[in-house]
């Protein structure tokens, strides 16, 4: 047999291998040609299959149980090297500042542009309720504006820009500060109009172009009636490093995974 | 509600990049960086993809849920081996829950002769040799099936899509065991050839895989 059939050979048994499908006599010949051939395989066989299997699996994915996505943030998490890493403290230069004021929050707009990996409309769909039950769930140990004037007062690099109000929202007015090495913000609105949050709720995005070409969702809340100023922590679900934009839409109860921006309410960016 | 063409002005900013972005497979070089919430963020964006690989190889669901587990606790410890010019987040991942769903579902089968797939630890996915790239973006992945003959189409369709076992197919088809086989894998190989040469000069092979 030659060099050239030989590898031929191995290859087919590799995607045989990997496909799951070996027997007992393949799987002898396999082991007899990965010893004699020079060079091991790589990986891009195994890529390939996991690529195929994923690419189709988009259109059919099921949802993560809530459940187990609970007991993975407890039981994985607490393996992981990251957890002691903070339990050892921040890293100095990091941009972490360990604060657990912070949501966890799933980043939906990356999660769908990953997606050409995309179409897993059911895990967004978890990953937003996840998200709805995280921002309702936070407790406010400070009050916002405590917290704003202690981040005014005490970040370095304070990036502080002005809301402005669009089309039917021109009365707004408010702005937003935020701190890259303390990964906080605050929205100030003022005449925002209260929203019925059983029709629709008030999302923030995030328009930080060295981490995504597309917004990064900031989460959704609401603006109660009666309340003529509001001050909306931000609880940015990804590290933002350099936001050039934040803009808030009007959008379904729990947000979207992508705004097809039929109500933009206000923006703020730099002038 | 406000539906204005006067907003149209603003929505630039979700459609275009003012700078040269991140890249797209942010993740795990957080993940691998040690940033906490990072791998919360893994898994809630990738825990769906993993949790259905895993159903597919394992239909007892209580060895699913631990199988997610420890794809996942596999996925820290691999994070800082992953190459984002190697592979897409999506497909890397999928990789390896797809090792310990296959692993798993062999000793579940008693097939004990196996040889089990190497570790994540042994990935040799910071080799920067462009013969193991195959990124595996979506739009190429399916230009490399529509590449395969349509018999080896249809039985990929039948295994990686529906999930059938290759005496499901043969039942389904009437094909014999060996044909079925050998479609997926020298269609799995062709596929691979595509991907690399889509990779390389972006374009597909000219002359299917019979």
């Amino acid at each position: 047999m030659s060099e050239l059939s030989e590898w031929d050979r191995f290859e087919e048994l590799e995607a045989g291998r990997i496909l799951g499908d070996l027997d007992d006599l393949e799987l002898r010949k396999w082991k007899e040609l990965s010893k004699s051939l020079e060079g091991s395989p790589d990986l891009s066989m195994e890529l390939a299959a996991a690529a195929v299997e994923t690419d189709f699996l988009q259109e059919k994915e099921e949802a993560l149980p809530d459940f187990l996505q609970q007991r993975l943030l407890k039981e994985v998490l607490a393996q992981s090297p990251a957890v002691a890493q903070s339990k050892a403290g921040p890293k100095a230069g990091s941009g972490q500042t360990g604060n657990a004021e912070i949501i966890i929050r799933p980043a939906l707009w990356q999660r769908v542009l990953g997606a050409k990996e995309t179409a897993w409309a059911i895990a967004a769909a978890l990953a937003i309720l996840f998200a709805v039950t995280q921002f309702s769930k936070q407790p406010n140990k400070v009050n916002p504006e405590v917290a704003k004037q202690q981040l005014e007062g005490s970040a370095s690099d304070l990036l502080k820009l002005d809301f402005a109000g669009l089309g039917d929202y021109k009365t707004l007015s408010g702005e937003v500060v935020w701190s890259d090495e303390k990964q906080e913000g605050y929205m100030v609105f003022s005449n925002l109009p209260a929203n019925d949050p059983t029709a629709n709720q008030y999302q923030l995005w995030i328009v930080d172009p060295t981490r995504d070409e597309k917004p990064v969702d900031g989460g959704v809340f609401d603006i109660p009636a009666g309340q003529s100023t509001a001050i909306i922590p931000i609880r940015n679900p990804l590290v933002v490093t350099n936001p050039q934009a934040f803009v808030i839409t009007l959008e379904q109860p729990g947000g979207v995974v992508v705004s097809k921006q039929e109500v933009v309410v206000a923006l703020a960016k730099p002038s | 509600m406000v539906d204005s063409p006067k907003h149209q002005a603003s929505l630039h900013l979700f459609v275009e990049r003012s700078a040269p972005t991140a890249t797209e497979n942010g993740i795990l070089k957080q993940v691998a960086s040690g940033v906490e919430r990072a791998m919360e963020t893994c898994i809630s964006q990738y825990g769906g993809l993993v949790w259905s690989i895993a159903l597919r190889y394992v239909r007892d669901r209580s060895s699913a849920e631990d199988l997610v587990q420890e794809t996942f606790t596999d996925l820290w410890k691999s994070s800082k081996r992953y190459n984002p010019a190697i592979a897409t987040e999506c497909t890397f991942i999928g990789m390896l829950a797809r090792r310990r769903a296959i692993d798993f579902a062999r000793k579940q089968n008693r097939q004990p002769t196996l040889e089990p797939l190497p570790d994540a630890e042994s990935l040799p996915l910071e080799s920067s040799d462009p013969s193991a790239a195959v990124r595996c973006e979506s739009s190429d992945v399916r230009e490399a099936l529509r590449h395969l003959p349509e018999e080896s189409q249809t039985i990929f369709s039948l295994h990686f899509d529906q999930g059938m076992t290759h005496p499901e197919i043969v039942k389904k088809t009437g094909l014999p065991l060996g044909t079925v086989k050998t479609r997926l894998r020298r269609g799995l190989i062709e596929v691979r050839n595509i991907l690399r040469r889509l990779e390389g000069d972006g374009e597909p092979s000219t002359s299917p895989t019979s």
